[in-house]
């Protein structure tokens, strides 16, 4: 008899997903990989190798290894999503009218593709040195 | 004991804007923060307004800022807040709700969000064949009991910051009125709801500050019950 059973029941309730949803998975998922990616690189660049000692024969020499590339990508690619995703978040607490809201989205957007896409093309493109 | 009162005043009628007024009262350690808003009201200044109507943490109606903390004024000890004969204590209206008087707050804007996720009970189907109650297991039923001790009475929502910074938020008293629908398994419109909160304004602006937890006079876990509904929508499973 169903009325004495101790488990609760599993449900299906399926809300279609939305943007808003999308980008919570998305913040969740940058937020514990940001975890390891920004902690190793404050580790090596800041502690480790030191700022002081980071130069272009630096970049040259650790973007000769393909692995740092790639972790550099992600870190571009989560730290800098999961920022503007966030900064996106609180322009909405001082923009209240929609189309304002519309507009500093838009804005963020453009700002995180063209960035991204300065940043990556840095990455893919590698150090020339003269 | 004396206690010194700051109680933030506004008359629309008079007051461009609010203004500190001091009171001293005597109290018992043991009265309540609400005892001494009435000494004030009673003895002192008949035009101090505050909203009460059970004043025994039921009806959920005194809703202040105590110190800085969103607190139901007739369940606040005075010995809880004060340490020393002449401390003061702040007292000051809810935040982010229109103040009609003293610390009177309009309630509609929060009662409209309450509202927009359908806070009843939704289920067309046949009744069971004795033609009594739907029943339900233990599980099921403990599974939304902490929505169920929710008294409204706005202790959540006016602490939480995402709310004070854009009031088109649901809110956290709203979210978890849904949640209390929504996990009930003899309920049929969890999706709807869901709908509803699937927005930016919706479920997705809880920035889990946890304020709205530590501001529940009736200890539910409101910031855990938000994070159930956001699990909901991303897995589409209630369980």
């Amino acid at each position: 008899m169903s009325a004495i059973s101790s488990t609760p029941t599993v449900r299906k309730a399926a809300a279609p997903p939305t943007f808003e949803t999308r980008m919570w998975q998305f913040m969740r998922l940058s937020g514990v990989l940001l975890i390891p990616l920004v902690w190793i690189h404050v580790a090596l660049k800041d502690v480790i190798v030191g700022v002081h000692a980071i130069d272009l024969n630096y970049v040259q020499k650790i973007w000769a290894i393909t692995a740092w590339r790639v972790y550099d990508m992600a870190l571009l690619a989560f730290a800098f999503g999961h920022g503007m995703n966030g900064l996106r978040h609180v322009a909405n607490d001082y923009f209240h009218s929609k189309s304002a809201q519309k507009i500093m989205a838009w804005a963020i957007l453009i700002g995180w593709i063209v960035i991204t896409a300065i940043g990556g093309i840095a990455i893919i493109g590698g150090v020339n040195m003269p | 004991m004396k206690v010194h009162l700051k109680i933030k005043r506004f008359n629309p009628e008079k007051d461009s804007k609010s203004w500190w007024g001091e009171y001293d009262v005597n109290v018992d350690p043991t009265d309540r923060v609400l005892d001494a808003l009435h000494l004030v009201k009673w003895y002192q200044d008949g035009t101090f307004n505050v909203r009460r109507s059970c004043a025994h943490g039921v009806c959920g109606s005194d809703a202040v800022r105590i110190n800085g903390q969103n607190r139901l004024a007739c369940k606040v000890l005075i010995q809880d807040i004060v340490k020393n004969d002449g401390d003061t204590i702040t007292v000051e209206p809810i935040l982010g709700l229109p103040v009609i008087k003293d610390l009177i707050v309009d309630m509609e804007p929060f009662f409209d969000h309450y509202k927009s996720v359908m806070p009843y009970f939704v289920n067309d189907e046949a009744l069971p064949a004795d033609g009594r109650e739907r029943l339900q297991n233990i599980a099921d039923r403990e599974r939304y009991d902490q929505g169920t001790k929710c008294i409204l009475c706005a202790c959540c929502t006016t602490s939480c910051p995402s709310f004070w910074l854009n009031d088109d938020y649901v809110g956290p008293a709203a979210v978890v009125q849904a949640h209390r629908f929504i996990f009930d398994s003899r309920d049929r419109a969890a999706e709807e709801r869901l709908k509803i909160l699937n927005e930016q304004m919706g479920v997705w602006r809880c920035r889990t500050a946890f304020n709205c937890t530590n501001a529940c006079p009736r200890e539910i876990p409101v910031t855990q019950l938000i994070g159930e509904v956001k699990k909901a929508l991303a897995t589409g499973e209630i369980r």
